[in-house]
């Protein structure tokens, strides 16, 4: 699925280079759940916009689903991460001025679908997060949970192979965060694999897997036991969005 | 707080795109504020020159006969003394044609028999009221009498010359350098010669837009009726202009059946005609530098707001770090102060190179410095005022900004 | 896409009205000077009859003074012609259509109750209608037979004919000029040259003559020209016959030579005239006698002048200050932005998908701006137009000629349109589509 050997990645200033990544490794099979951890500063984002062809590299290999990234167009990027990579900000990132509906749609706009097809994906992304009925609402109009599910249907939309999530609940109370933690779970277990990046480590416990980041460099790994009554913690209705899929 | 030069200039360096446009545009309205101005007061200056001539209280009038009966001199005669005739007329003559309206006659006059021709020069027929018509000043010698206006040029005589002329005082200047011009003798190009009476000064001619409008000479002889009929002026007592002209218009149109007048106007409609285009360019140049101001203050401020909205944060850290809302303000301030030199700088050049331009299609002397000084200082004065309110607004971000991560 | 993107550009529109209200009008601004310069430029620089560029020419001969030009900021032959010279050339067969003139003003009496009004009446020989291409209403111009001995016909203009006879035909209708009977044969339909090319003399925009003679009328009457007369020679001009016989110049010629033979063959009847007339001890100065065609004719009167091309550039110069500004604005616009153009980025749209998506911004804004700049242009040659009007009482003729707005200014409009498209938006685009994505996601 995922497979990055002896990637590093500089910072360059006039003065200093900074390495964010060295000599990073990292294998993710198809459908795992994996949690990256680490301290501020040690490389967490790198890796994040290096996995999500947001940034180039300056060494090693990085495949994905088997193609080498490194060698791709900008282009060609773009439409990977449109297709087959979905992301979720610690800050959201809606856009302000579409509603939840136009928000999910944006993926969808940048590949050639016909309307139909795009307005059947949104609504049962919507319906899958339990917002279904909030599509025309702007995200001024919603919780941070709600809209943090806005951006989890947003980034499923378009059926990716995988998720990158970055500190999806770091602007989010604990309740929130179970809920959304929660969805993350549902869609991992619907085939997604998920890289959940956070310096929290009771979120990074629920994750099959665990990559410790110091330095650039990877220093533990550690293995949770599945998950067994999570989807069951979600009671109905806490979503407060009665009436939703979810519940 | 450091509040010198150098960290706001690098600060302006690394983000530089928005400087430079607005830079660009100080240097561009530099160029169009300077020579805009420079011809408008050129043009201004054009419209006021003195004419010496009774503007407001003027009107003219043209008749022209079209039968076989028509008696030229009968007619003028008839018409002048009903004209001085009418409450509120203080004087009336025939004229061969309008002053001010650019057309009119002119030819070569000499100081000496066989002297190489001057730049032709302009000369009106009036009678002995003409001086007090056109309100012009006799500075020296005396007007005309009744007794020495000639009738009408004919068929048979056209190229005669008169026995005596009145000029203007800068064609006596360049006829006669430093003399006394009274009594001297000038010589048109046949020869014939003609003695200076009297001076008048200052006037403008026909043709306001010679090299020499005053260059004149006056001839004491009724109009010829074969160029386009005979032209009268008629000066009235303040306010009764209008008065007079439908007075005038009414009664001259049924006086004489052999006749038609063709028109009884205000001086003034032949003076604008003949400044039309000169006041289009002023009213033109005015508005287009009103817009280039107004759109580079515009320029100016956007981007002093977009540059303080960019930097709340950065502001928030200054403050929280001891700055204070003038240090804010002054930051902002030099900041607009050093991109304005920048582009005034260019500006200059910018504004040097469309003088020359200017100079070689009008055939006009460069750009005078004076403006270009006042131009730097207005553009100066406007970059700051344009960036006064965002830099007030910067003041007023609070430093707990610092600390706050949205 | 399009569709898609056009509308995202007015979400952002609402986003920052002021703004974009301000990149409107800036646009507007530039576009409506540009405008309201070029279509007076495009008025006073107009050939009016370009299709005959290559057949008709102004026809003139340099008799004048040894010892300077015609005028002190003159080159070549004075613009009009001798009496002598003009008919000795007008005898000639080659050209196919040949005209001289001059203009006088004639008193027009004795129809109905009508008073006697002086009008201006050109004086022109019968290929005048043909040669200019004269629109006629009813009846027609005169045959060459009534050029000399000239007959008491007379055309009258569309304006002139109404004010007569109430715009009905007129034609065989009889009319006093300067106490003579005429007859009507022609009413002309509206034709208003701009320029007057064919007689630049009594200004460049003025309004055609009212009514049109046979020339040899003027000669017989012992009429002057109302326009220019020129004289340089001390000669004793003291009758008309002196004057016609004179060295100076007023008559004004024309000739129509359909081919390069025929107009070699016309320049060297000129040439030869002024070789034999040369010998007798007139044309003092060197040998220039000229066949101009109706272009370049416009450009040695000098029709487009100096003050326009300064307009032209000023209006250019305040365009690029507002491109500049617009430039500046939609940078800091966009910018402003980033973080929504970095999450589509990171949403999978490319580079290319994002300086579309801008650039469609970009000329929603231009189109807007340049409509209203259309509306402003229109107001303000409205505008311009009273101002001249009102100067000229009503009357036609002069600058108030150039104020017309034609489909001349809606081209414009477009071209501006798309150029400020261009010059404003594509940097801007660019360089947001430049962005790195990951940079705005984080930075909040």
């Amino acid at each position: 699925m995922l497979r990055m050997h002896d990637v590093s990645k500089i910072y360059r200033t006039d003065l200093i280079e900074t390495y964010a990544l060295r000599k990073f490794s990292l294998e993710v099979a198809e459908g795992e759940f994996v949690a990256v951890t680490g301290p501020s500063g040690s490389g967490k984002t790198t890796f994040l916009n290096v996995a999500g062809l947001l940034e180039d590299f300056d060494a090693g290999s990085y495949e994905l689903e088997g193609t080498d990234v490194r060698r791709l167009s900008d282009d060609a990027r773009s439409r990977l991460r449109n297709e087959r990579i979905g992301f979720i900000f610690q800050s959201f990132n809606l856009i302000p001025d579409l509603n939840v509906y136009d928000n999910v749609d944006v993926p969808l706009r940048y590949r050639r679908l016909t309307a139909a097809d795009r307005d059947e994906r949104i609504n049962s992304a919507l319906e899958l997060v339990g917002l279904a009925s909030r599509m025309k609402h702007m995200p001024a109009q919603l919780s941070g949970g709600q809209q943090q599910r806005v951006a989890i249907a947003r980034a499923i939309a378009g059926d990716p192979a995988f998720l990158l999530a970055d500190e999806p609940t770091g602007n989010l109370d604990s309740l929130m965060s179970r809920q959304v933690m929660d969805l993350l779970e549902q869609i991992n277990e619907m085939g997604t694999t998920i890289l959940l990046v956070t310096h929290d480590p009771e979120l990074a416990r629920r994750a099959q897997r665990n990559v410790h980041l110091i330095d650039g460099q990877i220093s533990d790994f550690r293995a949770y036991e599945p998950r067994a009554a999570a989807v069951q913690a979600a009671a109905p209705g806490a979503s407060g969005a009665p009436g939703s899929a979810f519940a | 707080m450091s509040l010198g030069v150098r960290p706001i200039l690098s600060a302006l360096l690394r983000n530089r795109t928005g400087a430079v446009l607005v830079a660009v545009q100080i240097a561009i309205a530099l160029a169009v504020l300077v020579n805009a101005l420079y011809i408008v007061v050129q043009r201004v200056e054009k419209i006021g020159r003195p004419t010496g001539i009774d503007e407001p209280n003027l009107l003219m009038i043209l008749s022209t006969g079209f039968t076989a009966r028509y008696q030229e001199v009968a007619s003028i005669e008839e018409d002048l003394s009903w004209l001085r005739s009418l409450p509120g007329v203080v004087a009336a003559s025939a004229i061969s044609a309008v002053p001010l309206s650019g057309s009119g006659s002119a030819g070569a006059l000499m100081p000496r028999p066989g002297a190489p021709p001057t730049d032709s020069v302009n000369h009106m027929e009036i009678d002995e009221q003409g001086i007090a018509t056109l309100g012009v000043h006799l500075v020296a010698g005396r007007n005309f009498r009744h007794e020495e206006i000639q009738p009408p040029l004919t068929e048979n005589n056209a190229s005669q010359f008169v026995p005596e002329v009145i000029v203007s005082r800068a064609l006596a200047e360049h006829l006669f350098p430093h003399q006394n011009p009274l009594g001297k003798p000038v010589y048109d190009l046949l020869g014939q010669s003609a003695t200076i009476i009297g001076v008048i000064d200052p006037i403008m001619g026909n043709f306001p837009d010679n090299p020499h409008p005053d260059w004149l000479y006056l001839m004491p002889r009724l109009p010829a009726p074969f160029f386009d009929g005979v032209h009268y002026a008629v000066r009235t007592q303040p306010g009764q202009r209008d008065t007079v002209l439908r007075l005038a218009e009414a009664h001259l149109a049924k006086s004489n059946p052999d006749r038609v007048v063709n028109w009884v106007r205000p001086l003034s409609y032949f003076k604008n005609l003949s400044y039309l285009w000169d006041r289009a360019m002023e009213i033109y140049l005015l508005t287009v530098t009103a817009l280039v101001i107004a759109v580079t203050c515009l320029g100016v401020f956007a981007l002093a707001t977009f540059n303080v909205s960019t930097r709340t944060k950065q502001i928030g850290t200054r403050r929280a770090v001891g700055a204070r809302r003038r240090d804010i303000v002054r930051y902002f301030l030099i900041e607009n102060g050093l991109i304005t030199s920048s582009g005034v700088l260019v500006g200059c050049a910018l504004a040097l190179a469309a003088g020359y331009w200017l100079s070689l299609e009008y055939a006009l002397p460069r750009l005078n410095l004076y403006y270009l000084v006042g131009g730097v200082l207005a553009l100066w004065a406007i970059g700051q005022l344009a960036a006064w309110q965002p830099a007030r607004r910067a003041a007023t971000v609070p430093p707990s900004v610092a600390t706050r991560t949205v | 896409m399009l569709g898609y993107y056009t509308r995202l550009a007015l979400k952002s529109f609402g986003r920052n009205p002021g703004l974009t209200a301000l990149m409107v009008l800036a646009i507007a601004l530039g576009v409506a000077v540009c405008i309201m310069t070029l279509t007076v430029y495009h008025a006073m620089s107009g050939n009016p009859i370009w299709w005959k560029n290559d057949r008709l020419y102004a026809v003139t001969m340099d008799n004048w003074d040894p010892n300077q030009p015609w005028r002190p900021d003159w080159t070549g032959p004075p613009p009009q012609m001798t009496y002598k010279d003009s008919q000795y050339l007008f005898a000639s067969n080659i050209p196919e259509r040949k005209v001289v003139m001059y203009s006088v003003d004639g008193v027009i009496s004795g129809v109905g109750s009508a008073a006697p009004e002086r009008v201006s009446t050109r004086l022109t020989s019968a290929d005048f209608f043909a040669m200019f291409e004269v629109p006629f209403l009813y009846g027609n111009g005169w045959s060459a037979s009534a050029d000399r001995p000239a007959q008491p016909v007379i055309v009258l203009s569309r304006e002139e004919n109404e004010k007569l006879f109430g715009g009905s035909n007129s034609v065989g209708r009889t009319l006093r000029w300067n106490d003579h009977e005429f007859r009507v044969i022609g009413v002309l339909d509206e034709w208003f040259p701009r320029p007057k090319y064919y007689d630049l003399n009594g200004g460049n925009f003025a309004p055609p003559d009212k009514a049109y003679i046979p020339q040899q009328w003027g000669i017989d009457l012992a009429l002057l020209n109302n326009e220019d007369t020129d004289c340089w020679r001390a000669e004793k001009v003291d009758n008309y016959k002196e004057f016609i016989a004179s060295d100076c110049v007023w008559q004004q010629m024309w000739v129509e030579l359909p081919d390069a033979a025929s107009r070699e063959r016309m320049q060297s009847l000129i040439d030869g005239y002024w070789a034999e007339q040369h010998k007798a001890g007139r044309f003092p100065r060197a040998r220039d006698n000229r066949l101009t065609n109706v272009a370049q004719w416009l450009r040695d009167n000098k029709v487009v002048d100096n003050d326009n091309r300064v307009l032209v550039g000023l209006a250019f110069a305040f365009l690029a200050l507002c491109l500049i500004n617009t430039v500046g604005l939609l940078l800091a616009k966009f910018l402003n932005g980033a973080t929504i153009t970095g999450v589509r980025r990171a949403l999978g749209a490319s580079r290319r998908q994002i300086f579309v998506q801008h650039l469609v911004e970009v000329g929603a804004v231009s189109v807007v701006g340049a409509a209203l700049g259309l509306l402003l242009a229109t107001l303000g040659l409205a505008a311009v137009h009273h101002l001249y009007a009102a100067a000229h009482l009503g009357q036609r003729g002069g600058y108030q000629e150039l104020t017309h707005f034609d489909v001349v200014g809606v081209v414009w409009a477009v071209i501006l349109a798309v150029a400020a498209t261009v010059a404003a938006g594509l940097y801007p685009a660019w360089r947001i589509g430049q962005l790195p994505p990951a940079v705005y996601l984080k930075s909040q």
